[in-house]
């Protein structure tokens, strides 16, 4: 078994020295090149001066009425909302937002869930 | 694929917590084994089920972090925080242990002599081995530094010499322990005196080699372009866990080699 074990150990060391073309330069790729997925999506929101491109950052609330909610991004059918009904509160009004249902929060503040593609 | 608008990492299913669990639990009672009945096979097989555990899981780990794209910054976020919640609790471990021994060594009992080092135990020279291997881990922590700035400086060639050094005087350390404890002319039995010694240096050695684990795997990992100047955290995580060794090794030194003589 230590005899497997080493000579997976050594085939793949070995391989990377034969392989790699990074044996032939000295620098590393560039941090966007080498990302990928939504770690690569995360980066290029940023890079074009998205600072919160899943929206995770507390909103300033606008007027709230029934005719102009707050809209709330989602690519979801639901997102959970929390609200601070007034500056001084010391607890967050939490409440299920529902796709095409807007709601009104117990203080009075409307919200609304708007579609949104995802990064 | 994610379509999903959030940037947490939802784990998929993986059999490594119940494989880890199982080599965990036949190590230590292949160990018991191996104390009792003198049959070192069981021992063997946890360390086994263990080791390939640890390959399997890190190598997953590794998939979803440099080739999935699964480790977006809230996810290292979290990473950091359990690395940094691990090692504090790694921190209170040992001080259990240093706890035994300035508990048994500052008011010596008198079965021991009244004294420390207790009557007719004959210790090391701390400035012998012991200070080489102080030499030796502060020497290597100033090339696991090296390696990090070398890492954040795009500098692919010197992030690999500097971090193969670091493993080598790991192992270095290691191979001078091994001799100190072969050299030892007292053993864990040997009442107070060598079991809070053993117990302290033993799992010192232990997370030595665990931390010379951490920076190989890491060595292949930057070998095989795992790393980029803004995403290492795993080699962060070993750098980590290589001073929080380190530091413990001097505490070890000063209060136990040095003071303790």
């Amino acid at each position: 078994m230590a005899s497997l074990t080493g000579r997976i150990f050594l085939a793949a060391a070995r391989r990377n020295v034969a392989y790699t073309p990074v044996r032939f330069c000295k620098m590393m790729s560039d941090p966007l090149d080498h990302a990928t997925g939504l770690e690569k999506r995360e980066l290029l929101a940023k890079a074009a001066g998205n600072e919160d491109p899943f929206d995770m950052k507390v909103f300033q609330r606008g007027p709230g009425t029934k005719e102009q909610p707050n809209l709330i991004p989602s690519a979801f059918d639901a997102r959970l909302v929390g609200c601070i009904c007034e500056e001084e509160q010391t607890f967050v009004q939490w409440m299920w937002l529902y796709q095409g249902t807007p709601k009104r929060c117990e203080c009075g503040y409307w919200f609304k869930l708007v579609e949104k593609a995802p990064v | 694929m994610h379509h999903s608008n959030h940037p947490y990492h939802l784990v998929d299913f993986s059999p490594w917590p119940l494989t880890g669990a199982i080599g965990a639990f036949s190590m230590v009672l292949g160990l018991l084994k191996w104390f009792h009945k003198y049959e070192i096979n069981l021992f063997v097989l946890g360390n086994l089920i263990t080791m390939f555990t640890m390959y399997q899981w890190w190598r997953d780990i590794s998939r979803e972090g440099a080739f999935q794209g699964l480790h977006t910054t809230p996810v290292i976020f979290g990473l950091r925080w359990g690395m940094i919640l691990f090692i504090i609790s790694e921190i209170f471990f040992f001080i259990s242990f240093f706890w035994a021994f300035f508990h048994s060594s500052l008011s010596p009992t008198i079965e021991l002599g009244m004294m420390w080092p207790p009557m007719g135990i004959l210790i090391f020279n701390p400035f012998q081995v012991p200070l080489l291997n102080t030499a030796i881990l502060l020497s290597s922590g100033v090339t696991v530094t090296w390696s990090h700035h070398s890492l954040l400086m795009n500098n692919h060639s010197q992030t690999s010499q500097s971090l193969l050094f670091t493993i080598i005087l790991g192992i270095y350390f290691t191979m001078l322990q091994a001799y100190e404890y072969m050299e030892a002319s007292f053993s864990i039995a040997d009442a107070i005196y060598g079991s809070t010694f053993f117990m302290a240096t033993g799992f010192h050695g232990f997370h030595v080699l665990i931390g010379t684990t951490f920076l190989i795997i890491c060595l292949i990992r930057h070998l095989n372009n795992h790393f980029s100047k803004n995403h290492h955290f795993g080699f962060e995580a070993a750098a980590w866990y290589w001073h929080f060794v380190d530091v413990v090794w001097l505490f070890l030194y000063i209060s136990i080699y040095w003071w303790g003589s």
